[in-house]
Parts: structure tokens; sequence; C-alpha cells
């Protein structure tokens, strides 16, 4: 490659005019837009171009846009029979556009998102994955290239169907920001399958998991579009359903928008993490897009309790973000906390930056915390905002300050379990190896035993016909939170000192065991490497020369 | 004879190889081990291969080629030790290994519905190669590689020896400064492992190192500067074939052929405490001799002074299937 020795390179040119006359675009228009189309093709993703070359020459894309045109073909024949003869006089455009949307889902939901899957696993089974990720290629550049494939495949069903569905429009009877409405939903749902497509194939290399996880997957993918479907064929027919003269209904749109967004981003960064080099720092990116999504969720949702001033938003908040982060935290402790001395190069090495970015480094204990972390900024938000209401004599006002034990409570909950969790895993760590999904299903197990474990013992005191809320349902955490809710535990003040305490506890138990993640530090990076990165890029080494008056005292 | 003058001249470019490198190995494998469960697949294994070396792998199968070499082509990591190319660990610096290595694995690894061009395109596109660069190293691989006239061919209508010629373009589009090659002969007919065999021999001779396995020893003894044999995760041993020859094998075989009285001859040899293994055959017999070149001069002498008639004297070539015959135990794990 050129980076290495350009000069004894067989494919260095050994003219300098050769380059630079294909860069600079001259004569008429065309060659220049065909010059500059040249470019644009040279910094495409290689996996994007391989992908569409062979795209175009298989079957499987030659028989489903056949089909699909076939079918747009036979809708408009039948359709216009069946609207005879009022398409002539009456709005037709919502009866016709139902059966083109229905068409046009198929391959769009199904076959786009199934094609991602079987595009990556087949990589994995045939062996390319291996020759792939020996290239320069990065594991993100491989999972974006395949949904950059799979987008360029929906758009071309789209473009097939296109001339039908601006048929619908001249039929009258649709407006233009129903149909876009409608398009524009269903790719972004066909991006998000696709990207989950793409983290299902990344899950296991074995040919048994393969077929299994391939028909799970076409059948979510067959449900999904069923209920997509439905759903939107009922909003083409029933011309009321839509609001889109409510500015609620856009607010609520940009925030569902900005979800789906975020977690396509997830999904392709879990999926690059899944099938990037072993020594890899497969964490800190994942955990940072859980912060995105973390303030993201925080920020409608303190935006619509502005706006709306209704206290179950509150509720609502802690709740999705509690069990968001028992989830996550889950996974996050399932990781091993070995760093590879290619992660420790990187490490932060000031005192700020080493408290900050520590917890996105790998690692079971980094992940506790993290979770831990973000959990009690969730609930700092909560509480000032309420206390605000509060002060201000608005929303929560109305409910007293039950909310407050419901908030605190779930926070204290997850803080418990998953330290519990994590304390298991590590004693099962002595004995053998401990997988993310084995970590997984010990928090899972303790969630499940801390309620169903009280609900029998008490059932087999009291009989289940009699059974009333008591100090013995502590661990029951479906029931606790139900009765803060409904602002029942006042009587039962000793509960929540009992859990809050014990969250305590565990925390501190925990980052006892975390002192050994924290202590990482960062490794010099070796000559040889620093070497070939001055090699490489110059440039930079030109910048620090001589620039700074301390360069020399720091050498020293 | 001919494998002598083998012997030596890759003897002789071994030296001249050691002279001119550099210090550095290009490939060093630094105490290597992985283990799969309790499986020791490989098992502390150390060598060192020079700029511009041919270096030959053998083993019987399951002796652990295959993942030291996917180790070194940063596919798996070693559960302990490490593997570095040119300076750079494949543990922790796999990104810069890759730029310097190309990697032909023991399957062909190709698309469907692609041509043999858009197959070398995307990887070139792959290694980060852009505009005249690309379609210089395209034209260079093909032209190297003899598939100029298939360029527009589908690869599933390629032959095998056409498909390993691709694969072999494939690994070495980015022009890289090391080439692990695993099995590249294996299925060939006689014709193509020629031309294979070329062809890796050029790619040494322009400075490229290379490892390579092979089942095929004869092909190996032919390419190889030097080898190193490995079995059940243990490297046995490692040097040119000679080398290996005389650290190994402390028996050599002897051939002499003789005019009159062989049965007296063979007698004489048998009454002696460093011949063994004597066979007759007419006037030639063959014995194994314990020790080195002065000692099997001074046999010789002996034989004279005793005159005996010999009219030829000489030591038969062991080829490097009777050195790995010899070194290995054909166990498998």
């Amino acid at each position: 490659m050129s980076s290495i020795d350009s000069s004894s390179s067989p494919f260095a040119s050994g003219d300098p005019t050769e380059i630079s006359e294909a860069v600079i675009p001259k004569g008429t228009l065309w060659q220049m837009m065909e010059s500059g189309i040249e470019l644009g093709g040279e910094r495409l993703n290689p996996i994007l171009v391989k992908e569409a070359r062979q795209a175009l020459k298989s079957k499987q894309f030659v028989i489903t846009f056949t089909l699909l045109l076939l079918a747009g073909w036979v809708w408009s024949m039948l359709g216009v029979a069946l609207l005879s003869p009022g398409v002539y006089y009456a709005p037709g455009g919502r009866f016709m556009l139902s059966g083109y949307f229905i068409i046009l889902t198929i391959p769009v939901l199904v076959i786009v998102p199934f094609s991602a899957f079987r595009s990556l696993a087949a990589e994995r089974e045939d062996g390319t994955f291996e020759l792939l990720s020996i290239t320069a290629l990065s594991s993100r550049q491989i999972v974006t290239g395949k949904l950059g494939s799979a987008m360029l495949q929906m758009l071309v069903y789209y473009s097939a169907l296109a001339p039908c569905i601006a048929f619908t429009y001249l039929l009258r009877g649709i407006d233009i920001v129903t149909i876009v409405f409608l398009l524009f939903w269903t790719l972004v749902a066909s991006v998000l399958l696709s990207s989950i497509g793409l983290v299902v194939a990344t899950v296991s290399r074995a040919r048994h998991w393969q077929v299994l996880l391939s028909v799970l997957l076409l059948v979510g993918l067959c449900f999904v579009t069923f209920f997509w479907t439905l759903s939107f064929v009922s909003l083409i027919v029933d011309a009321q359903a839509t609001a889109f003269d409510d500015t609620d209904f856009w607010l609520a749109m940009a925030a569902i928008m900005t979800f789906c967004i975020s977690h396509a981003v997830m999904f392709v960064l879990i999926a690059a993490a899944q099938i990037s080099f072993a020594s890899d720092n497969r964490s800190t990116k994942l955990r940072v897009m859980l912060l995105v999504q973390q303030t993201l969720w925080i920020g409608w949702m303190a935006f619509f309790w502005i706006k709306f001033e209704e206290e179950e938003i509150l509720y609502i908040l802690v709740s999705v973000a509690c069990l968001y982060w028992a989830f996550a935290g889950a996974c996050l402790m399932g990781e091993a906390a070995i760093l590879s001395p290619r992660v420790k190069r990187s490490l932060p090495q000031s005192f700020l930056g080493r408290m900050c970015f520590t917890w996105f480094n790998p690692g079971s204990g980094t992940g506790y915390t993290f979770t831990v972390a973000n959990l009690l900024t969730l609930l700092l938000v909560t509480i000032v905002a309420g206390l605000t209401a509060e002060l201000e004599g608005f929303a929560a006002a109305r409910g007293g300050f039950d909310w407050v034990i419901f908030v605190t409570l779930a926070v204290a909950y997850v803080i418990v379990y998953l330290g519990v969790a994590r304390l298991v895993t590590l004693l099962l760590r002595q004995l053998g190896r401990v997988t993310m999904l084995l970590t997984f299903l010990v928090t899972l197990f303790l969630c499940v035993i801390g309620v169903a474990l009280p609900l029998f013992f008490q059932a087999w005191l009291e009989g289940y016909s009699r059974m009333s809320y008591s100090i013995v349902q502590m661990s029951n955490w479906c029931w606790t939170l139900e009765e803060a809710a409904d602002g029942n535990l006042l009587t039962f003040s000793l509960v929540p000192i009992i859990i809050y305490c014990s969250a305590v506890v565990v925390f501190f138990l925990n980052l006892l065991f975390a002192i050994y993640e924290v202590e990482q530090v960062r490794l010099a990076t070796p000559e040889r490497v620093l070497q070939d990165e001055r090699e490489m890029h110059p440039s930079t080494d030109e910048k620090r020369g001589g620039s700074s008056p301390w360069d020399d005292l720091k050498a020293t | 004879m001919g494998g002598e003058s083998r012997v030596k001249s890759q003897e002789s470019r071994v030296k001249s190889l050691k002279s001119e490198m550099p210090e550095q190995p290009v490939i060093d494998m630094r105490r290597l081990h992985r283990f799969f469960g309790s499986t020791r697949a490989v098992n502390d294994i150390s060598f060192e291969v020079m700029k511009g070396e041919v270096f030959g792998y053998i083993g019987p199968n399951g002796a652990g080629k295959t993942t030291s070499m996917r180790i070194l082509a940063t596919l798996d990591i070693p559960t302990y030790g490490d593997a570095l190319v040119d300076g750079f660990s494949v543990i922790n610096d796999p990104d810069r290994v890759r730029r310097r290595l190309g990697f032909m694995p023991d399957y062909f690894g190709t698309y469907a519905d692609v041509n043999c061009r858009e197959y070398l395109d995307f990887f070139a596109r792959a290694y980060g190669l852009r505009g005249n660069e690309r379609r210089r190293a395209l034209a260079h691989v093909m032209g190297f590689t003899k598939l100029d006239g298939l360029a527009e061919k589908p690869i599933r209508g390629l032959s095998k020896g056409m498909k390993q010629r691709l694969c072999l373009g494939r690994s070495m589009i980015h022009d890289p400064s090391v080439l692990i090659l695993d099995e590249p002969a294996a299925g060939l007919d006689p014709r193509a492992r020629i031309e294979l065999r070329q062809m890796i021999r050029e790619l040494a001779d322009n400075g490229k190192t290379i490892l390579v396995s092979s089942h095929i020893l004869t092909e190996l003894a032919e390419m190889c500067d030097r080898v190193g044999i490995i079995e059940r995760g243990e490297l046995l041993a490692v040097g040119t074939v000679a080398e290996i020859q005389r650290g190994q094998i402390t028996h050599c075989q002897i051939k002499a052929r003789v005019l009159e009285n062989v049965a007296a001859v063979a007698t004489w040899l048998e009454n002696r405490g460093d011949v063994e293994s004597i066979r007759v055959d007419g006037q030639l017999i063959r014995f194994s001799h314990v020790g080195e070149s002065d000692a099997q001069a001074a046999l010789l002498r002996e034989m004279i002074l005793a005159e005996f008639a010999i009219a030829e004297f000489g030591i038969e070539q062991r080829s490097l299937e009777d050195v790995f015959m010899h070194v290995t135990r054909g166990v498998v794990q």
C-alpha cells in the first residue's frame, strides 16, 4: 500500500500528473459530471459498491423487483376495475394507495431487512468475513456498508412503485403529506429493522443458531409488517385519523424520530462491536450512545412535562428509564474487566479525565457504576423538575409527594438488583467464564425470584385470597412500586428506608470490587507504532516539532 | 547430485539473506500458545522469518499450522505469547499488521455473482486503494497472476487453479511485504503447482517475506529457504533441510559399490560398531553410518586399506520427506 512505502510500491505512479488529471474535471459539462461521479464513487463504502454490483445480478433481487412491478401493475388494473365507473368522478386515491402500500411493505419491511441479515450472516458462514476483517475496513464500515446496501435496495423498490403512488395522488382523495408521511415512516422502519437484522446476524456463527435466528427474525419481520400495514392502511382509509395540523402530533413524531435514529445508530454500533477484533474496545462507543439516549429521553420527557403539566409523565420517565438501565446494566456487567494494552494506550491520564471517563472503559465494575451514575442523574433531574413544579404550583402538586417515593424506590431497586447480580457473577467468575448472556440471566433470575418468593411465602402463610401488602413484600419490586404510586407506602415507612440503605450498601460494596478496573493506567505507545504514525502522518509530527518552547523541556 | 546442489544453493541463499538483511525479523513468533479448552493447538512456538525469505511450515493435519497462521493473520488471538509482523504486535496493532500482510487461507472465500475484476477491485477498495493507484494495482496483479484474459469471467466459472491464482492476487493486491499462504497448492494439477511455485519464488525475489504451509513436501523443498516442522502444536525443528538433517538425524545412509568380494565387505562392515542396517543388492551395499563427515572419510580409508575394490562411495541425500518422517511421530491430538 502506498502508505507503507509508496516509492517502492509497484502501483505507485511514475507520472505525477496522472492523478491530478483525474481529479481536476475539465471539458464539457457531461465530462465534468462524469468525473464528479467517479470521484464520488471513489469515496463510497467499498461494501456498498460490492453489494450493489452483487445485488443487481442476484436472482433474489431480480425476482423481488419483477414481482413488485407485476403486483403494482395487477393492482392498478384490478383497483381501477373495482372503482369503475366511479373512478372518473369520485376520489379513489385512498383505496388505490392502500393496495400499493401493502405491496410495498412486503419487500421493504420483510425482504430488505432479511437480506441485510443474510448478507452479513453469509459472509461469516462462507469465510469471506475473515478476508474482509483483515482489510483496512473497520467493523463499523462493514456494518454501515451492509446497511447502506439495504437502503439502496429500499430506494430501488420505492422507485419501482413511485409511478403507481403518483397515480394515486392524481386519483384525488389523498394529500401529498399523507403519502410522504407513510413512505417516510415505512423507510425509517425498514432502516431500523435492517439494523436489527444486522445485529441478529452477529449473535452466533454456529450454523444451527443461524438457522434458528433466521426463522425467528423472519417470523418477527412478518409480525411487524402485518401490524404496520394494518395500522397504516387504517390511517389511509380513515381520512380523519391523522392530525397533521396539530403541533403536538409533529412534536411526538420528532421525538419518535430521534429515538429511531439513536436506536439505529445503537444497533449499528452493537453489530460493529460484535464483529470487531478481540483486543478492540467494544464498550466505550456503546456507553456513549447509552448516554445520548438517556439525554434524549430526559430531554423529550422534560419538554412534554413542561408542556402538558401531567404528573404521569414523571412516572413514565422514571419507569421506562429504570427498565432501560436494568437491561443495559445487566449487559454491561457481563463485560470482562480485561483491557488490552491497545485499549490502555488511550486511557485518560489526568485526574479529572480519569474521574469522568473511567466509567466508559470496558468492565463489569465500570459498567455497574456507569449505570448507577446515569440512574442518579435521572433521579436528580426528576426531583428537581418535580420540586420546581411544587414551588410553581402546577402538575405534581396535585398528587403530593408520592411520586418522590416512587421514583427514588424505582432507582434504588435497580441499583440493588443489579448490584447483587454483579456480586453473584463475581463469585461465578471464580469458577469459570461468565458471558454477557449468563450475567443477564442471573439478573433476570434475581428479579423474578425477588417477586415470586415473597408472594409464595405470604400466600403460604395467609392464603392467597387474604393477602395484602406487608413488609415481607419488600423485595417484590412490582408490588412495592405499585403501592408507592398509589400512595399507600406511607404506612410501611420502614420499607423505603431499608431499600435505600440496601442500595447504598450494595453500591459501595460493588465500588470496592471495581477498584481493579479503576486502577488501570495508560500504557506508553511503543516506539515502532509512533515511528509508523510519523511515517503515515508526517504533518502531525511537523506541527508538533519545534512549535512549542516547552517541547525541549518535555523531552528532557 | 541435483538435491545436493539445491541444498547448497538454499544454504548460500539463506547466508546471503542473513548478511544482507537488517537485524529485525519480519515475522517474529514469540512463545505463541493457543488453547481450545484442553486442546493445545499451538504450544510455545517461537521462530523468526527474515525479509525476502520463503519459510515452509510443515506438519501433519491438526498439528497447529493453520491456527498459528490465523494468529499471524490477525484472525485469532493467542492464549499466551505474541507474534510480531515488521515489529508490530498482532494483538495490539492488528491494523498496522494488516496493512503489511496478505493472507491466503486454505479456502477460496469468493463471492457469487461477481467477476474476477470486480472481486479484485472490491478488495483493492477495501485496502484503501483509490483511483489510479487502484487501477495500477489491478493491472499489476492480474498480469502477475495471468488473469488478464479472465477479467470479466464470473468467479463461479473458474477452475480450481484459476481460483487459487485469484486468491493469491487478492492477498497481494495491496502490495504487502509479508504473505501468509495456507496450503496454496492443495488440489492443483502439476502444471498449476509449478506455476504457483514460480510465482512464490518470484515474489520472494522481489523482497516479499513468505510463510507457506503445504502437505506436498517436495514442493516446499523446492521453493523454501527454511522450514519449520510442527506436530501437536509444538515446533520440532527449524532451519534449512540440511540443518535439520544435521541436527536431528545422527545416522546417514551410505551407498558403496564394490567390484568383488561383496559378502566379505558386508561381513567386515557388520563387525564395526558404527555401521547398522546393511543391505546388499548385487554389487551395491547400503548401510547406515553413525558419525560426521570425518568419520565417513575414515571409514572409506579403512575399506581401501583393507584392499576392498571400492568403485563408488557416497552419502545418499535425504529428502525433506525423510526428514519430516524422522522428525514427526504421526501423533494427533
